[in-house]
C-alpha cells in the first residue's frame, strides 16, 4: 500500500513511454475488445523501450501534483486506445498515467485484436 | 438515500459507494470531533460466506476545509489490505472468533491512515485490525466487546476505527421510492387515481436490519483549525467543511489467468457525499455520476439544482391542494436561497439567533460544522429546525431525523430564513416519512464509534 496513491502522478517527463514491442506483447495476450493491453512492466523494460518511438510524442499526467515517487517499478502496465483514429494512446503503470500520440502503434493494436489476427 | 445506491454508475459498484456522513462534536469528548464515513449500502447481515468488507482497491478518504474553499486542506485517507490465513477451506472462521487475532478468523482485514495536510503526508497508522462481520452466536459470541478491540488510537489523541456498524440512518425508502408516497399522509397522496391508500400509516424503516461499513475518526478539535481566528461561536474559522470521496485507479483488467482484476494508474474519484440526499434528490439522473467527480469547490456548476428542486414542484402534484403556497413559490421559479444557504454556504450569522456556520461565498456540498458550538445536552432529531443548534444541518450527529429535516426544508418550511413575507404550508412543518431514531432497532452507542452494533445474520428474520 503507498501512503498517498492520489499524489504520485509524475510530472511531465517523469515517465517514460512503453516500447510497441511490449504493447503488442500485451495486447496478444488479451483477447477481450476495447484495445486495452496489459502486460507486467517488468517485461516491458528493456533494450526494446529505446527503439521505436521515434514517431510516439509521450505527455504525462498532469491532473495532479507529483511529490510521491513514481510506481512504475512492479505491476501490470495497462494501455488504452479508446480511438484508433487519433493514435492517442493512454498508458497506465502503477499510479501513473501517460499519454502517447503513436499512429504506427495504434493501427499494429488495432490490427493484432481483429478477428482474424491470431489470439493467445 | 441518504446517498445508498445514488447515481446509475456507483450502485454498481457497492465497495466505493458512500451512504452517509456524520460530522459533529462528540459528546463525551467535547473538545473533539467524531468524524463519520459510510460505505457499502444494504448490507444484509447474513451475506456469506464471503462476508462484506472494505475494498482493497479503493482509496477512501475523509475531507476537512478549514478556509472555505470547497477544497481539502486535511484529508484522512485509508488503505485496506485482506489477508486469507488459509486458502484451502471456503469457510470465513473456522470457530468462535474470541478476539481480534484468533487463528479461527481466515479471512481479515488491516488497514493504514494517512493524514495529507496542505499537500504533506504523514502516515498516523498502518497494520490496524478491522472487526470481523457479525456473524451469530457461534462465530461471534461477544461482538460488541470484540468490535470495540478494533478502535485504535493514533497519534495526536486520534481514535479510529473501520469496519461493520449497524446502518443508523432511517428513511422509508419503500414507499418514498413509489412515487413520492409519504406512509402517514397518503391519503392525501393523488395516487394516480389508483385509489390504493384509504387512510394514513405508520412509516416503514427500509434500513431497519441492514448493515454499512464505517470509517470512523474522533479528532482533536485543535488539529482541525488553523489559520482564521476561531473559538468563538461568531468565528467564520469555526466552522469546518466535511466530505468524504472514494477513488479507483484509472484502468482495471479482468486477468484472467490470475483469476483476479488488475488496477493501474492514478486514483480516479467515483464516489463523494456531503450533506445528506444532495446527490440523491437533488441532482438529476444524468449528472449523478459526474457529481460523484468533481470537488465540492466546483459545486457552482449544481447550483442550480439546489435553488430549483424538483421535488418542489413535485409535492404540490403529488399532494393536491395540500401545498398551494410552496405551488405558487415554485411556479414563479423563485430561486431557494434558504436551501442554498445550508446546503451549498452555511447559514450566515443573524438569521438563527446564536448560531452561523457560514463558510463563505464559495458554493460547495460540505457537512459544515460549527466546533464551537458544544453538544446539546437535550438533543433534538430534527437539529436546528428542532432548536437544537448542535444537530443537522450544523454537521450531522448519527441520530438526527435528515430525511424529515430536508423533506421539510423542500417543502418551504426554511423559505422564511431568507423572506419573511413568505407564509409555509402549514403541511411543511409536519411532513414526514413517518420514522424517527427509535426506528433503529440497533439503536446507537453513546461512545466512540458511535453507530451500533451491527446484525448479525443468524438473527436477522
Amino acid at each position: 500500500m503507498s501512503p498517498s496513491q492520489r499524489q504520485a502522478d509524475p510530472s511531465p517527463g517523469q515517465t517514460s513511454p512503453p516500447s510497441r514491442r511490449s504493447v503488442l506483447r500485451g495486447a496478444a495476450g488479451v483477447g477481450a475488445a476495447g484495445f486495452v493491453a496489459a502486460v507486467g512492466v517488468g517485461a516491458a523494460a528493456g533494450p526494446a523501450l529505446a527503439a521505436g518511438n521515434s514517431r510516439a510524442a509521450a505527455q504525462s499526467d498532469t491532473a495532479r501534483p507529483a511529490t510521491g515517487q513514481p510506481d512504475t517499478a512492479a505491476g501490470p502496465l495497462v494501455v488504452y486506445l479508446r480511438d484508433a483514429a487519433s493514435g492517442e494512446l493512454d498508458v497506465f503503470a502503477g499510479t501513473s498515467h501517460a499519454v502517447i500520440r503513436d499512429h504506427e502503434l495504434a493501427a499494429r493494436l488495432t490490427s493484432a485484436v481483429r478477428p482474424s489476427a491470431k489470439r493467445g | 438515500m441518504s446517498s445508498h445506491r445514488e447515481a446509475p454508475e456507483i450502485s454498481k459498484d457497492p465497495v466505493a459507494d458512500s451512504t452517509d456522513v456524520y460530522a459533529f462534536v462528540s459528546p463525551d469528548a467535547p473538545d473533539t470531533v467524531t468524524l463519520i464515513a459510510n460505505y457499502i449500502p444494504l448490507q444484509g447481515p447474513a451475506g456469506g460466506p464471503n462476508f462484506y468488507s472494505f475494498g482493497d482497491d479503493v482509496l477512501y478518504e475523509i475531507h476537512i476545509d478549514n478556509n472555505g474553499d470547497g477544497r481539502a486542506d486535511l484529508s484522512f485517507q485509508f488503505r485496506f489490505q485482506t489477508k486469507i490465513a488459509d486458502p484451502d477451506t471456503f469457510l470465513y472462521n473456522v470457530g468462535p472468533i474470541l478476539s481480534l487475532d484468533s487463528p479461527n478468523w481466515n479471512n481479515r482485514q488491516f488497514y493504514q491512515v494517512v493524514a495529507d495536510k496542505n499537500g504533506q503526508s504523514k502516515q498516523l497508522g498502518s497494520g490496524l485490525a478491522c472487526p470481523p462481520c457479525n456473524i451469530g452466536p457461534l462465530s461471534t459470541p461477544h461482538y460488541g466487546a470484540l468490535a470495540q478491540q478494533a478502535v485504535h488510537e493514533l497519534p495526536g489523541g486520534i481514535k479510529v476505527f473501520a469496519g461493520q456498524r449497524a446502518d443508523g440512518f432511517y428513511v422509508d425508502l419503500g414507499a418514498i421510492f413509489d412515487l413520492g408516497d409519504l406512509r402517514p399522509f397518503e391519503n392525501l397522496h393523488a395516487q394516480y387515481g389508483l385509489g390504493a391508500f384509504t387512510k394514513p400509516a405508520a412509516g416503514v424503516n427500509a434500513t431497519a436490519q441492514l448493515n454499512v461499513h464505517s470509517i470512523a475518526l474522533q479528532v482533536p478539535i485543535s488539529q482541525l483549525l488553523w489559520g482564521s481566528p476561531h473559538g468563538a461561536e461568531s468565528d467564520r474559522g469555526s466552522v469546518i467543511g466535511v466530505w468524504t470521496t472514494a477513488s479507483r485507479q484509472a484502468a482495471q483488467v479482468w486477468d484472467a489467468r490470475a483469476g483476479a482484476s488488475v488496477s493501474s494508474g492514478p486514483f480516479r474519484q467515483v464516489s463523494r457525499l456531503g450533506n445528506p440526499l444532495v446527490n440523491e434528490v437533488l441532482i438529476p439522473l444524468g449528472r449523478k455520476d459526474f457529481w460523484n467527480t468533481e470537488a465540492p469547490g466546483d459545486d457552482k456548476q449544481f447550483a442550480s439544482y439546489v435553488a430549483h428542486p424538483e421535488l418542489a414542484s413535485l409535492l404540490p402534484a403529488l399532494y393536491p391542494g395540500v401545498f398551494p403556497n410552496l405551488a405558487k413559490l415554485a411556479a414563479a421559479g423563485t430561486a431557494r436561497a434558504d436551501l442554498e444557504a445550508i446546503l451549498l454556504t452555511g447559514i450566515p450569522a443573524g438569521i438563527v439567533p446564536g448560531f452561523q456556520n457560514y463558510t463563505g461565498p464559495v458554493q460547495a456540498d460540505m457537512l459544515r460544522l460549527n466546533t464551537a458550538i458544544k453538544p446539546s445536552k437535550k438533543p433534538s432529531e430534527l437539529g436546528v429546525i428542532g432548536g437544537d443548534l448542535a444537530g443537522f444541518p450544523n454537521g450531522r450527529r448519527v441520530f438526527d431525523d435528515v430525511v424529515s429535516i430536508e423533506l421539510r426544508a423542500i417543502a418551504g418550511a426554511t423559505v422564511p430564513l431568507v423572506n419573511p413575507k413568505y407564509t409555509p404550508d402549514a403541511a411543511a412543518a409536519l411532513v414526514t416519512d413517518g420514522l424517527t431514531d427509535s426506528s433503529v432497532p440497533s439503536g446507537y452507542l453513546d461512545a466512540f464509534p458511535y453507530l451500533g452494533v451491527p446484525y448479525s445474520g443468524f438473527n436477522v428474520s
